[in-house]
């Protein structure tokens, strides 16, 4: 155990230190995935709508998300918008916001997947019964759209936690961050604590996104 | 913006952006290559095969390339396994793409009636024939959009190569700002080169995908 | 078919030209000034440079506002031991760190440590993230137009370690394909890529990634401050500081962001008025002792700003 240096995770409070960083991960993956459930669900009505205009905006959008990588997005919203508004946004909050940024337009595109594979029939005797637009969204579609929704948004938070590994980069301590300091903080006495430690950060990703995997495999299984 | 500032960076973009799209190709084309055998081994249920590539999905689905890279390229050496900083590249998009590739395939073989293999072997066909000229173009015709939907995600995934040292374009874009400090002309250098190298992939991705739904609905 | 194809070529054109607009919006003042700059490109240089102060302007916290919020920022480093790191109870620790505290009880606020890459610290400070940069932070002129220094505290030169059964003693030896790693934002890399264009260098964001980097074999060479690669030569067994000093002597000061006059004042008096108690001497024995001995604590320590 010694040689693979994994010993140094149990000096002091670095193993605590650790899965307080990955919890970091893990709870701005949770908040950013909760807000793009709102903003994805209005996104997909409004995606479904028959403006040009609106539906050749949110095309824009969703082409931006696809192709632009998270890290880069990260970099502009942290660096680039004091620059640019001169406001000061922090580490978290801009993580939050790009991931948010990301989140909303995969949702968006499911809603709108969702809501179009919901048969015409339903909203013709809705209508028919004498609702108006906003009963037959808020009573038959959205309830049937978010069922479907769920086990793909528990997916979602999984490769946020995957991609949250990128926030180290602009100075939030996360499970990485963490790591990086106990190899440094323990390179005299233990010199081959970058193996043990970056095994070990390897293992916390897996058993947290497997467990979240596997739950969202459950769900899909049970519901559909 | 200072366009004289973005005339001197645009060589090193360059630089960059070959260095990204060859160490991207490289990590695809390996990426593919597991997909395919993968795929195949799990559609022909080879015994320990399967089992194995299993656990490699799992593995590799469920944890962040840059996790996968730091492990590669800083643990392993302390095991006396060393891979210089490319070829760690190309490995480690490799094997994350290979799990998703072999994913991909894998639905697009099941999708594949069974009836069309039955019949295929009865018409006295082997196996192997079936497969190459029966299955496969099929397969490989349905998992087409979720193979481009890969490589633009694998292209994308390049800008944590920065952490191993390549001098892909986010390295360049943070090594350019770290130095001189001019934060908007790197930053949209950076957006517009990814947009040069994304763009059309993702155009042709969305092509293909329209092609293929014409081939199977004809709409 | 077609229609759609033509719809995303638009779809595309557009949103390149969104983000160009939302990059370029920001920077119209200095744009107008390039357009309009060809007669007298000198004083509209300056002109712009004075625009781009004052747009910064409002990022810095000013001393009182800082005494009022009751935190201040600090960036340091959490990966270089010994100056700035975490220790193994999650605290932050070091020589840099060690000044760090002394400042916020002087000022009698608390403090919010930010940790920091290297190439980071003139972007932490030009966008407000920090207050002052305390992360081993080399005086240089480049530096110096986009950041205010305040008065030194330690002595720096370059230095390029090397494993023992390979020494490189002089930067004209390296080998063609030989790398020597650098990190990304140091003045290593800025003097290495002006004075010797051809050595190739491995460049690291983080300082843990280069020395495991370098520990693995990855490079002949490592170049950094020479305080840096003399610790790591003294606390690892197996190499030896082949160039103790390269390039000029300079000096490691705080920074503030550009303009920051009230906290610049206050840190250069601080400066001046602990260094009567030998403040950093003290700093010296408490963190670097262990890993530098005496001999250099003299060499290194600089106080009340005053270069011997």
């Amino acid at each position: 155990m010694h040689n693979l240096g994994i010993d140094v995770l149990f000096k002091g409070t670095n193993m605590i230190r650790l899965l307080k960083g990955l919890w970091v991960s893990v709870e701005i993956s949770l908040i950013a995935v909760l807000i793009s459930i709102v903003l994805g669900l209005v996104m997909g009505i409004l995606m479904t709508s028959k403006s040009k205009v609106i539906r050749f905006i949110l095309r824009v959008y969703l082409e931006v998300v696809r192709i632009m990588p998270q890290m880069v997005l990260l970099f502009i919203v942290y660096f680039g918008t004091t620059r640019v508004f001169g406001l000061n946004i922090s580490a978290e909050a801009s993580a939050i916001i790009v991931f948010v940024f990301w989140g909303t337009a995969e949702m968006g595109d499911l809603v709108r997947g969702s809501i179009k594979s919901i048969p015409k029939i339903q909203y013709d005797s809705a209508y028919a019964l004498g609702m108006d637009k906003i009963q037959v969204y808020t009573a038959i579609i959205l309830p049937q759209t978010i069922r479907r929704l769920i086990p793909l948004s528990i997916n979602l938070v999984t490769r946020m936690i995957k991609t949250t590994s990128l926030v180290m980069m602009i100075g939030i301590v996360e499970v990485l961050k963490v790591a990086q300091q106990i190899i440094e903080a323990n390179r005299k006495a233990s010199p081959n604590a970058a193996f043990g430690v970056f095994a070990v950060v390897f293992l916390l990703y897996f058993v947290v996104c497997r467990t979240i995997s596997g739950f969202a495999v459950k769900l899909e299984k049970r519901w559909t | 913006m200072d366009i004289n500032v973005l005339i001197t960076y645009i060589p090193l973009y360059n630089e960059a952006l070959l260095l990204t799209f060859k160490i991207g190709m490289l990590g695809i084309l390996t990426a593919f290559a597991i997909g395919l055998s993968g795929a195949a081994a799990v559609y022909f249920k080879v015994p320990v095969v399967k089992k194995i590539l299993e656990i490699y999905i799992e593995l590799f689905r469920n944890t962040p390339l840059l996790v996968q890279l730091f492990f590669i390229y800083f643990a392993l050496p302390k095991l006396g396994i060393r891979i210089d900083a490319e070829t760690c590249g190309v490995l480690g998009l490799g094997l994350i793409g290979g799990a998703y590739m072999i994913e991909t395939l894998r639905s697009g073989f099941e999708s594949i009636d069974k009836v069309q293999s039955e019949s295929a072997l009865s018409l006295g066909m082997t196996r192997r024939q079936m497969f190459g000229s029966i299955i496969l173009p099929q397969a490989f015709s349905v998992s087409m959009p979720g193979i481009m939907a890969n490589v633009i995600f694998l292209l994308k995934e390049t800008s944590v190569f920065s952490t191993i040292s390549l001098m892909d374009l986010m390295f360049t874009a943070k090594d350019l700002i770290g130095m001189y400090a001019k934060t908007i002309e790197c930053l949209f250098l950076l957006v517009v080169y990814y947009l040069i190298m994304l763009l059309p992939i993702s155009v042709l991705g969305s092509f293909i995908e329209r092609r293929v739904r014409y081939a199977q609905f004809g709409d | 078919m077609k229609k759609n194809l033509l719809n995303k070529l638009g779809t595309i054109i557009t949103s390149a030209a969104l983000l160009g607009a939302s990059l370029t919006g920001c920077g119209s003042a200095g744009a107008e000034n390039t357009a309009a700059s060809e007669d007298v490109t000198i004083a509209d240089a300056e002109v712009a440079k004075a625009e781009s102060a004052e747009e910064t302007a409002t990022v810095y916290r000013t001393l009182d506002e800082i005494k009022e919020s009751g935190t201040i920022n600090i960036g340091v480093f959490s990966d270089k031991s010994p100056f700035g790191y975490v220790d193994e109870n999650g605290e932050y620790a070091g020589y840099d760190v060690y000044f760090a505290e002394k400042i916020g009880e002087d000022l009698g606020v608390k403090i919010n440590y930010v940790s920091t890459e290297a190439a980071n610290r003139i972007e932490y400070l030009q966008t407000g993230k920090v207050d002052i940069i305390l992360a081993n932070f080399t005086v240089t002129e480049e530096r110096a137009q986009e950041v205010d220094f305040a008065l030194p505290y330690m002595n720096v030169a370059l230095g390029v370690v090397s494993p023992e059964d390979k020494v490189i003693e002089s930067l004209d030896n390296v080998g063609a394909d030989d790398k020597i790693i650098v990190i990304s934002g140091t003045t290593a890399e800025t003097y290495l890529e002006k004075n010797y264009p051809n050595i190739k260098l491995q460049k690291y964001d983080a300082y843990a990634e280069a020395k495991t980097a370098f520990e693995n074999g990855n490079g002949v060479a490592w170049a950094n401050d020479n305080t840096e690669v003399i610790a790591f030569a003294l606390e690892n067994e197996g190499y030896k500081v082949g160039i103790p000093s390269l390039g000029s002597a300079d000096t490691i000061a705080p920074a503030v962001t550009k303009g920051n006059e009230t906290l610049l004042t206050w840190l250069n008096e601080e400066i001046e008025t602990i260094g009567k108690d030998n403040f950093f001497h003290k700093d010296y024995e408490e963190t670097l002792l262990e890993t530098y001995g005496k001999d250099y604590e003299d060499t290194l320590v600089v106080e009340s700003g005053k270069v011997q």
